[in-house]
């Protein structure tokens, strides 16, 4: 071993103090990491005495290294923008072999290596290291070369090496700054819109500042069906026929929905729950697939998914790392809050609008039954002028064109009817009751001795007692078994039941697991309701039927949710009809303990 | 003949009532608001028999103060009171302070001006027999004193 000379010693100090600059430099991020690689190879070059020297750095969208850096003379219009595709099997040069290796590499004849590609005449050595990324994958490559031939020694390598490790350290860090900035601005943005819509779109642009992928989607769970369905999405040009749908556990998006956990796979084609994502792309350029679920207050809202082409090369491993599934979380979770809000915001919006309804029947309704009741008044008058002339002549006629008026004020009062229970329908006042009794005289009054729609009911006994409002909730029985009846008028079934949610139906239907819920089936053999319109159908005026003004189900609704309870139509496709409505069980009440 | 006040805002509303009670043999007379309806009371000698009036007008419980007024005016003023839909609460305060029956008139199925004669003829029949029976009263004092 030698014994280190005091001109060792001065070289050894020197080293230390670039390196100290260089960390602090990579350390504080003033400047951008170009400044920071300059600084890099300027000091390798200094430490090394070389004559020559770039930086090139690897583009992984497009497999090639670049120059980034130079030092030293000779540089001209020529070899400035070389780049080498690390594809290619030959002439990648040093450069390219330490790129691929990940390794260091001295050569001190360059006429005589294999690798060296000759740019300038005057090169006699040369010398490369790597700048490694954090997972080990090769980001750049300091090259180094010199007129001397053997110029340069281990010592020399080991210098250079840890150079590299510093421009490394910095790469990483600006990475790790440009996240977080994107994730402040998604923080930003994402509580400044109210628009699920947007909000979606946001999150695709501004993942594309955090994550490298070839597909980004968003899918968010329909409140009715707890269907995932595709709200936005950002892919390459020809990969349009994308999966729009998914049911819960469908898939591996599905599977991330229904377990609320993260899935990262390098390759997901060969997972058992894998199912076709995206229909122009063949399963054999299926790459690395990560998906993560939107969750707010404890519950599923919808999945976000990156997905990447194969990677081709074999020495790069385009795999989405732990870093990136966690930075994919932390987007879900406030993508969880800003929809949850945006929900919040429409709730209330269209509370406000049911209110505004309300008022404007209330009024409407007030006014036209005044104008009825006189209408009334004056048809009476006349059926007692008639009565008192019965000889008069054309008397029948209009005896049949009085009937005809007096039906149509019948009519009117019916609508006026329709309007008021649409407006009392949330002035209820709950008292501790048993459904199932309400339900069983419900059926009784309202179903016909005679009809061709065949009655089944299977009503359970004993069930808690739940708050709610005898008569509304009739009103409210009485218009889905009404439903039933005018949607199958050649006949067909009705089967009414009624019994306690199980755990997995409370699971599925989003409610609250801690209590108990009474819940009332209504399912028919009628045309059903077609998906696109499912959630339209409980609002205000929207009816397929000829008589009526379309408030029935909405008037259901206002009643169901003013008993604290949820009502939807979960009919399948071909199956008819099914409405259940889930009402809380009363936990005041010591005996209603199921 | 009976006199009876029907108060009503909407003018064919009351024009249908007077019309309807007018056949029926009653002398009846009409005001437009609560306020009118005070005036008319007060002016009106001997009082009102019946007083039929509609509950929500200027204020949704006007038919209260007309109640009060007739009242006030003379205690065996029998009032009838029509009330819209859902109104319960007001009908059945109407009926707390003494009013004879309130009707619903938008009720389905229901011809409201037959059973509102109906009522007023029940009405005045009870008018009728307290108004009798405090004849009886003075007269046993008269004979007492």
């Amino acid at each position: 071993m030698e014994h280190p000379t005091s001109a060792d010693e001065g070289r050894a100090e020197d080293f230390l103090r670039i390196l100290d600059v260089l960390f602090m430099q990579a350390l504080s991020g003033a400047g951008d990491s170009r400044d920071m690689l300059q600084a890099a190879l300027d000091a390798g070059m200094r430490i090394v005495d070389g004559h020559r020297g770039f930086v090139a750095m690897v583009n992984y969208q497009t497999g090639e290294l670049r120059v980034a850096c130079i030092s030293g003379e000779g540089w001209d219009e020529r070899c400035r923008p070389l780049r080498l595709h690390l594809g290619q099997e030959t002439d990648r040069g040093i450069t390219g072999h330490v790129a691929l290796e990940g390794r260091p590499y001295v050569c001190g004849d360059v006429d005589n290596d294999p690798y060296y590609l000759r740019y300038h005449d005057d090169v006699r050595s040369e010398i490369a290291v790597p700048i490694l990324g954090p997972q080990g994958q090769t980001r750049g490559v300091i090259t180094i070369d010199s007129l001397r031939p053997n110029a340069f020694d281990a010592e020399d390598c080991a210098h250079l090496a840890a150079i590299a490790h510093t421009a490394a350290v910095g790469l990483a860090l600006d990475g790790f700054r440009a996240r977080e900035s994107a994730l402040i601005e998604i923080g930003r943005s994402l509580s400044a819109t109210l628009d699920t819509d947007a909000i979606c779109q946001s999150v695709v642009l501004i993942a594309e500042k955090v994550l490298r992928y070839d597909n980004c989607s968003v899918f968010l769970a329909d409140e009715m069906s707890q269907e995932l369905v595709l709200r936005a999405t950002c892919c390459a040009a020809d990969e349009h026929a994308i999966v729009t749908r998914y049911a819960m556990g469908e898939g591996l998006t599905g599977w991330v929905a229904a377990h609320g956990a993260p899935v990262r796979l390098e390759n997901p084609t060969q997972d058992p729950r894998w199912k076709r994502a995206l229909a122009n792309v063949p399963e054999s350029e299926v790459g690395p697939f990560l998906a993560v679920p939107i969750i707010s207050r404890d519950r599923v809202l919808g999945v976000i998914r990156v997905m990447r082409r194969k990677s081709h090369t074999p020495w790069y491993n385009n795999r989405f790392t732990e870093s990136d599934e966690r930075v994919l979380s932390i987007i879900a979770s406030q993508v969880g809050a800003a929809v949850e809000n945006a929900r919040s915001f429409d709730r209330l919006l269209r509370a406000e609008r049911m209110a505004a309804w309300g008022e404007l029947s209330a009024k409407s309704a007030h006014m036209i039954g005044n104008r009825v009741f006189a209408l009334k008044g004056h048809a009476n008058e006349l059926r007692h002028v008639i009565d008192s002339a019965p000889h008069m002549p054309q008397c029948d006629e209009i005896r049949q064109l009085l009937a005809g008026m007096e039906d149509g004020l019948q009519q009117l009062d019916e609508l006026l009817r329709e309007f008021r229970d649409f407006v009392v329908a949330t002035q209820v006042t709950l008292a501790p009751g048993d459904v199932a009794a309400i339900l069983k005289e419900t059926i009784a009054e309202t179903f016909p001795r005679r009809s061709p729609v065949k009655l089944r009911t299977e009503i359970a006994e004993g069930l808690p007692s739940v708050r709610c409002d005898a008569r509304r909730l009739k009103r409210a029985f009485a218009e889905l078994i009404e439903n039933a009846l005018s949607f199958q008028p050649e006949g067909g079934r009705l089967d009414i039941t009624c019994r306690l949610a199980t755990e997995e139906e409370k699971a599925e239907a989003r409610l609250a697991t801690a209590r108990g819920y009474v819940r009332i089936v209504f399912q028919d053999e009628g045309p059903g309701v077609p998906p696109e319109i499912r959630d339209r159908i409980f609002q205000p005026f929207f009816t397929s039927r000829v008589r009526g003004m379309g408030l029935g189900l909405s008037i259901v609704k206002g009643i169901v949710e003013a008993h604290h309870g949820i009502i939807r139509e979960v009919g399948r496709p071909g199956e008819g009809a099914r409405f259940v409505i889930d009402l809380p069980v009363d936990d005041s009440a010591p005996a209603s303990r199921a | 003949m009976p006199r009876l006040l029907v108060v009503d805002d909407e003018d064919d509303v009351r024009a249908a009532l007077q019309r309807r009670l007018e056949r029926e043999g009653f002398d009846v007379a009409t005001a437009a608001s609560a306020e009118e309806a005070r005036q008319r009371i007060q002016e009106q000698q001997p009082s009102f028999d019946v007083v039929v009036t509609d509950m929500s007008m200027e204020q949704t419980d006007s038919g209260l103060q007309v109640l009060q007024n007739a009242m006030a005016h003379d205690i065996f003023t029998e009032v009838l009171v029509l009330t819209a839909y859902g109104n319960v609460a007001n009908a059945v305060e109407s009926m707390r302070r003494g009013a004879f029956d309130y009707l619903e008139k938008n009720a389905p199925g229901v011809d409201v001006y037959e059973l509102l004669v109906m009522k007023v003829h029940q009405a005045l029949e009870r008018r009728r027999s307290a108004v009798s029976a405090i004849r009886r009263m003075e007269a046993f004092a008269a004979l007492r004193s």
